[in-house]
């Protein structure tokens, strides 16, 4: 044996002797989706730290898993984009995670959770609000937020009871989610009796709206309601449309709900309405999630809170069931029934949540809770 | 007609933007023939420096007693950061396969645009980074047409960086210089004049004016973020094709030219085609004059 093949082989035995020792530390492994670069970066950079938040809390006050040294995140990006979700799906089966927090984009939830939902992997989005998401009866397929057949009514009854709308101008940027929330409140709002002037599209990425404002100020709508896919895009239309001098109300939705988009609108949002699940910033399960969060994170921002939430369900869960069988962690997920940050968690049949929309008022750079359909206005 | 003198305005606001950046792609492949697909990050990061630099003034209050100053300052720093940036990329990505097939310098440039793009996205963030907002704000109204005052300084510094380009490029001794490198390398080099400083001078100056365009989407959108150069950069490369990929006046045109058919789109038929537009004029244009619609004198004007 000569000296440099017998240097090889002792590397080997090393390297393999490590192999042994790495894997002997057991880690439970879980897996998130959302876009961590592209247009939505920002929104799925928050549901990651949202979700590690989640294990960081339930390692350190409620012990992690029994027989698990730790509980390991694999975040995979999927760019908003449906091709790249399913090969996310994909990578997180070939890594035998044992659920998934995600997607963030309604157009890649649907496709990633038909891959998942064959491997039988246990799939929470914090953020997918397409009624879709839930309602192909998929067995493993889970919902924190609110669902858009809620969220469009919620919204259309906003605008005609406290806004005493009669005409509304309809933006959307054509995403499954934008584009069917804009069609339902179409639809919700024509049916309390209000007129839709207009239901245009813009692309995503556009950054010049002038165009489309112009047709708007024309037009002199009582409202203008934006569906865009991410504040970025909003931040930008209210800017154009102040400066264009648009006396249209706006009135947007759940998208918007990131403290970024009053620090890139500024002026132009104070008095933007917009809807959005309602959350009690008071209940101690929402403070602790603060206290670690923000220094870390900065500011809490739209979904952050339902990725915690959605972990912390899914984590709950697989302790209770004490293995890692998809249908024990189903069991036990129907069983829940807690206190989260963002509200109180009880699955549905379905595996939705429940919604509870409310109409918030960006005020002093703060989203403050304006309106509740149930009971008018909040004070 | 109120709507469309207003829609005539916007039209050449994002004209005269898209005509800024096109000048860098034109430019560069007049003198080597490269297309430069980097050329979009050196707007978003002209943007980048921009929103630094003015965002540093306003902390230090200059920005309320020396606007004027702080606005030129930052302009300068921006495009001269850029610049340099633009000689940097050079160096490193292009000039080395100056002699391989073009191919390689393409698939180069690919690679810088994926890099610097990544490069901002992990040093200044996912988030969108806003402009102080107290700049410009308002302007004038007649009626219902709104013109602002934002619109009034891209259009005018617009047209003074193009004059000053076409000054440049026609009427000085570096003009000429670059004119004729970018006839012919060799010839030019046998009566003394350094091809590597004009390919050098020719990126500078496209990366330049490109980041003087990357502050006024900043000023004029309220915000940057890190993928802000991809889809301006192609629509300023259709705009250099349209107008005849080299020709300095038709990338001018060819901007123009693309603004307006996309707001007109936008505003008169559906605002989900409006880039479907600016490619149709595009391939039409291709189509039955595959030089561009100013390329025929290729040989004596491009640069």
């Amino acid at each position: 044996m000569s000296k440099k093949n017998f240097s090889i082989m002792v590397m080997a035995i090393i390297t393999t002797l490590f192999i042994i020792s790495a894997s002997s530390a057991e880690s439970l492994k879980i897996g998130s989706m959302s876009p961590l670069t592209g247009p939505y970066a920002s929104d799925g950079t928050d549901i990651k730290n949202g979700v590690l938040t989640a294990i960081e809390v339930f390692e350190k006050q409620e012990g992690g898993i029994p027989g698990y040294d730790k509980i390991e995140l694999f975040p995979q990006d999927d760019v908003c984009d449906p091709r790249n979700a399913v090969a996310a799906a994909n990578k997180l089966i070939n890594l035998k995670v044992v659920g998934v927090i995600g997607a963030y984009c309604s157009s890649c939830t649907i496709p990633a959770s038909e891959t998942l939902d064959e491997a039988k992997i246990v799939m929470i989005t914090p953020a997918s609000t397409n009624e879709q998401v839930t309602d192909r009866g998929l067995p493993y397929m889970f919902r924190m937020c609110g669902r858009d057949d809620d969220q469009a009514p919620a919204a259309a009854k906003f605008m005609k009871e406290s806004l005493n709308a009669k005409t509304i101008f309809i933006i959307d940027d054509k995403t499954t989610y934008s584009q069917g929330l804009a069609d339902g409140v179409s639809k919700n709002s024509k049916a309390l009796g209000m007129n839709v002037v207009t239901h245009d599209h813009v692309n995503q990425g556009d950054k010049d709206f002038s165009a489309v404002l112009t047709k708007v100020k024309a037009a002199n709508p009582d409202i203008l309601y934006m569906s865009l896919q991410g504040y970025s895009p909003a931040a930008l239309m209210s800017i154009q449309a102040k400066r264009m001098g648009i006396k249209a109300q706006i009135v947007t939705q759940d998208a918007t709900f990131q403290p970024k988009f009053m620090e890139v609108a500024k002026d132009a949002a104070e008095g933007v309405y917009l809807t959005y699940g309602f959350t009690d910033p008071t209940t101690p399960e929402y403070k602790a999630f603060q206290q670690i969060y923000e220094p870390k994170y900065g500011k809490i921002a739209a979904y952050a809170t339902y990725a915690y939430d959605s972990t912390i369900a899914l984590l709950r869960a697989i302790k209770a069931a004490g293995s890692t069988e998809p249908d024990k962690i189903k069991a036990e997920l129907m069983k829940l029934d807690f206190n989260g940050a963002s509200k109180h968690v009880k699955f549905k049949e379905n595996g939705d949540s429940g919604s509870s929309y409310i109409a918030f008022k960006v005020q002093n750079g703060q989203f403050v809770p304006y309106w509740d359909p149930a009971k008018g206005l909040i004070k | 007609m109120d709507s469309f003198i207003q829609q005539l305005i916007n039209g050449i606001t994002l004209g005269g933007i898209y005509a800024l950046i096109a000048l860098g792609y034109t430019m560069v492949y007049g003198v080597i023939q490269l297309i430069n697909f980097a050329h979009g990050e050196f707007f978003a990061a002209g943007g980048y420096v921009g929103v630094i630099f003015l965002s540093f003034f306003t902390g230090l209050g200059y920005m309320e007693t020396h606007p004027i100053f702080c606005l030129t300052a930052s302009f300068a720093l921006a495009m001269m950061y850029c610049a340099y940036l633009a000689i940097g990329v050079e160096k490193i990505a292009y000039k080395p396969l100056r002699k391989e097939a073009r191919l390689a310098a393409l698939l180069s440039a690919l690679g810088v645009s994926i890099f610097l793009s990544n490069g901002l996205m992990l040093t200044q963030g996912v988030y969108d980074k806003a402009y102080p907002s107290e700049l410009f704000q308002g302007g004038f109204n007649f009626g219902i047409i709104t013109i602002g005052y934002l619109q009034v300084l891209i259009v005018c510094l617009t047209g003074a960086l193009l004059v000053a380009l076409n000054l440049l490029v026609f009427k000085t001794k570096i003009g000429m210089a670059m004119r004729a490198t970018a006839q012919d390398k060799t010839m030019s080099a046998l009566v003394a004049i350094g091809s590597n400083n004009i390919i050098s001078l020719t990126f500078a100056i496209g990366a330049g004016l490109a980041a003087a365009a990357g502050i006024m989407v900043g000023l004029y959108y309220g915000s940057v973020r890190y993928d802000m150069g991809f889809l301006p950069g192609i629509k300023a490369f259709s705009a250099a094709v349209l107008g005849g990929i080299g020709n300095i006046t038709g990338a001018m045109l060819g901007g123009l030219i693309i603004g307006m058919v996309e707001i007109f789109g936008a505003g008169y038929i559906s605002g989900e085609y409006k880039d479907v537009f600016a490619f149709i004029i595009l391939i039409g244009v291709l189509y039955f004059k595959p030089t561009g619609i100013m390329g025929e004198n290729i040989d004596d004007t491009r640069v």
